[in-house]
């Protein structure tokens, strides 16, 4: 938490960021003081002495009104929590004032260690928890007999295991049409694609056999038996 | 074996439907599992038939029948579901030709037998398809056949002439097709077309001997001898036109070429060898067959494992074979036509085994098990969606290419669901014999099998004539019932149907 309040705590200014210690109660004043006095100007200065009152126990009283006053979404947050969103509401005040300073201001992207890839297989951006899924997985794993459990993956990820050890469980007279359709249009995708990888691998066959080819025959070899 | 009556067998066997028939526990000794067999009517009278003579006083020597066959692996450990005769069933070398048979393996007891395999490990057919029409090929088929002829050497002893060295052969037994597809031989597609994508990674060729190795190396890229052959074809009639059209076949009179062969001596060798070493481990771990023939070894053991190891290398060598022909053929028809093979859009529709263990995944009693499947003589046949099939027929199922015999027609058939729970995803994988070797030697005479086919308007080339007749139509099956049956039984679909014009044979 200490190095987002070290950057923000820059970001804003402040004199000496580097030093400061969240869990000190008096440098944690000062800063929300320093903040109220230099950035976020909430209250005009004489309605701020109730927070200058560092020293005093009145001062959490005074700081609790403060943050009512700004409609703080973390009231019932830890001090730490307060002070981040504080922190971010100042930020956010001092790029409103200098829009046409900071807008061209761009963040070096951390690079990533791999690329990322945006899958185009439908299946990969399933919404497993949405309820036409479950209620899929709970058609197909009642018909394949498999004991219900609470995550939805789970239980398909047994039906997988079932479909790949055990003979296909017949579907209902009533479901046939329904489960015929859908796989028969999954299978000749399938043929589709191994179609493709086939003629693949006998291109990269065809290229290796430039380089290794040398069919020869010797007719002085051959001899017809009886 | 125990000794019945003929009436007295018949007990054990119940007809279930009209392509059905069940064989019950106690038909052998020790049965885990029950027994099936698929025949129509006609191939149930050959199937019984073989039994009632067996049953005859004095009937010693030779193979066992096919009814028993099946019954004893259904007596082997670890066993699961049922030991299955598809309709092409006929007697061999422990197991039935056409025996396909699930060992569950989880079983530390359950088992893995080169019989089960049979000697020519991955042995199969592979069909390419053309662009080209009946009358483009009548008018030179001749030379077609001779060209053919030059460039796929057969017969027994044939030296093949792609060169390759020792290391080079240990690298296609490690690498199968992809060996083929680094030298340049075959295609990318072909790879993606064919089962197991033409080669199986479990594949050690130190497990192999170097007997096997020496007979094998001089062997790759020629047909061998036997029902094994290379035939131009012409699409006699399409059942289903969608499946059809995803293979590339969408007319009547549309030439493709079947190739049919094996792993040659190197197969072979590495089944013997194996044999020897799981007869000392049956010893050791005590494990008890009906037949001596039924050598096997526990899935977990050094030889089981040795053995698959060393299957999968001999696999491994017959798709790299059966790529060096592709390639043959190419080159034999880009010379004819003066086209290139691109042109001639002369791509594999599919390349299957009919002689392999496989680990696989099926539902067996509702339970999704890991499987050690034996198919002898017997065709994988996936349903559509099913992961292991390639990507083009996904939504038709697999292509299962049947050979028919010399001069009579062959098939393609699409895999199904029902054949997938029935079983185990396995169908018939030819026509199958009706005559032992020997009796068609004795029964038929060569010059009148040749002038058959010359009547039927078939060029031919063979190696060795004298051994014609052992091939002739008339020592097998009709491909047709055969195929019949499992269409009719549901276990597979027929596609298309294909009449040859010009063979070449060992």
């Amino acid at each position: 938490m200490s190095n987002i309040f070290k950057l923000k705590l820059t970001a804003l200014g402040h004199p000496n960021p580097g030093d400061f210690n969240c869990e000190d109660e008096k440098e944690y004043r000062s800063v929300i003081l320093w903040l109220e006095d230099q950035k976020i100007r909430h209250y005009k200065i004489e309605e701020r002495d109730g927070l200058r009152n560092i020293e005093k126990d009145s001062w959490k009283d005074a700081f609790n009104t403060y943050q009512k006053d700004l409609v703080s979404p973390v009231l019932e947050g830890t001090p730490n929590e307060q002070l981040n969103w504080l922190l971010s509401y100042a930020v956010r005040l001092e790029y409103a004032d200098n829009v046409e300073k900071y807008k061209n201001a761009k963040v070096e992207k951390p690079k990533q260690a791999a690329p990322n890839v945006v899958s185009s297989n439908p299946l990969d951006n399933l919404d497993f928890s949405s309820p036409a899924f479950k209620a899929g997985v709970e058609r197909v794993c009642t018909l394949a007999g498999v004991g219900p459990h609470p995550d939805p993956k789970f239980r398909l990820a047994a039906l997988a295991n079932i479909l790949k050890t055990t003979p296909h469980p017949q579907p209902p007279p009533n479901e046939a049409n329904l489960i015929q359709q859908p796989s028969d249009v999954l299978k000749l995708l399938f043929v589709q694609d191994l179609r493709d990888l086939q003629t693949k691998i006998n291109e990269s066959l065809v290229a290796v056999q430039t380089v290794t080819a040398d069919p020869r025959t010797d007719t002085t070899l051959g001899r017809v038996g009886r | 074996m125990v000794v019945r009556q003929y009436n007295e067998e018949l007990k054990y066997l119940e007809k279930i439907n009209p392509y059905c028939w069940k064989i019950k526990m106690g038909f052998q000794p020790n049965m885990n599992v029950e027994g099936v067999f698929y025949v129509n009517s006609t191939l149930e009278k050959l199937m019984l038939e073989e039994l009632k003579n067996s049953c005859r006083p004095g009937m010693t020597g030779g193979f066992l029948p096919g009814v028993k066959q099946i019954a004893n692996v259904a007596a082997l450990p670890g066993i699961v579901g049922r030991s299955i005769g598809l309709p092409d069933v006929h007697s061999g070398y422990g197991f039935a030709i056409g025996n396909m048979a699930a060992f569950d393996m989880g079983n530390p007891k359950s088992i893995v037998s080169p019989g089960g395999v049979g000697f020519d490990i991955n042995c199969g057919v592979r069909l390419l398809r053309t662009n080209l029409h009946e009358k483009d090929v009548q008018p030179i088929k001749e030379q077609l056949a001779q060209s053919l002829f030059d460039h796929i050497p057969v017969g027994v002893g044939s030296k093949g002439i792609i060169p390759m060295n020792a290391r080079d052969l240990e690298e296609a037994l490690e690498m199968g097709m992809d060996w083929s597809l680094r030298e340049g031989y075959v295609w990318a597609e072909d790879k993606e077309h064919c089962e197991e994508y033409g080669r199986m990674l479990n594949a050690d060729p130190s497990k192999v001997s170097l007997r096997a190795k020496k007979r094998g190396l001089p062997q790759l890229g020629t047909l061998g001898a036997g029902n094994h052959y290379a035939e131009i074809q012409v699409v006699d009639e399409i059942f289903d036109k969608y499946a059809a059209g995803k293979m590339g076949i969408e007319r009547i009179g549309q030439v493709c070429v079947m190739i049919h062969s094996g792993s040659r001596g190197f197969g072979h060798q590495v089944a013997t060898d194996a044999l020897v070493q799981m007869e000392k481990a049956m010893k050791r771990d005590e494990i008890d067959t009906n037949d001596r023939q039924l050598a096997c070894a526990r899935i977990n053991s050094v030889e089981g494992q040795d053995y698959l190891k060393a299957m999968a290398a001999a696999a491994n060598f017959a798709w790299v074979n059966r790529s060096s022909m592709t390639f043959l053929t190419r080159q034999a028809f880009a010379k004819q036509f003066k086209m290139a093979p691109d042109d001639l859009d002369m791509h594999v529709i599919y390349d299957v085994s009919h002689n392999i263990a496989k680990v696989e995944e099926h539902v067996v009693d509702g339970k999704v098990k890991t499987l050690l499947v034996h198919r002898k003589g017997s065709t994988r046949a996936f349903p559509p969606h099913h992961p292991l099939i390639p990507v083009d027929y996904q939504l038709t199922g697999q292509p299962v290419l049947i050979g028919g015999t010399m001069g009579t027609c062959s098939y393609v058939l699409t895999g199904t669901h029902q054949g997938m729970t029935e079983t185990f995803g396995s169908t018939c994988h030819g026509a199958g014999r009706a005559l032992s070797r020997a009796k068609s030697r004795r029964n038929i005479d060569y010059k009148e099998v040749l002038e058959k086919l010359e009547n039927m308007g078939i060029s031919i080339r063979v190696a060795s004539p004298k051994l014609v007749m052992e091939e002739a139509p008339e020592s097998y099956k009709n491909v047709t019932d055969v195929v019949d049956t499992c269409h009719a039984a549901g276990i597979s679909k027929k596609t298309v149907k294909l009449r040859p014009i010009a063979v070449i044979k060992g």
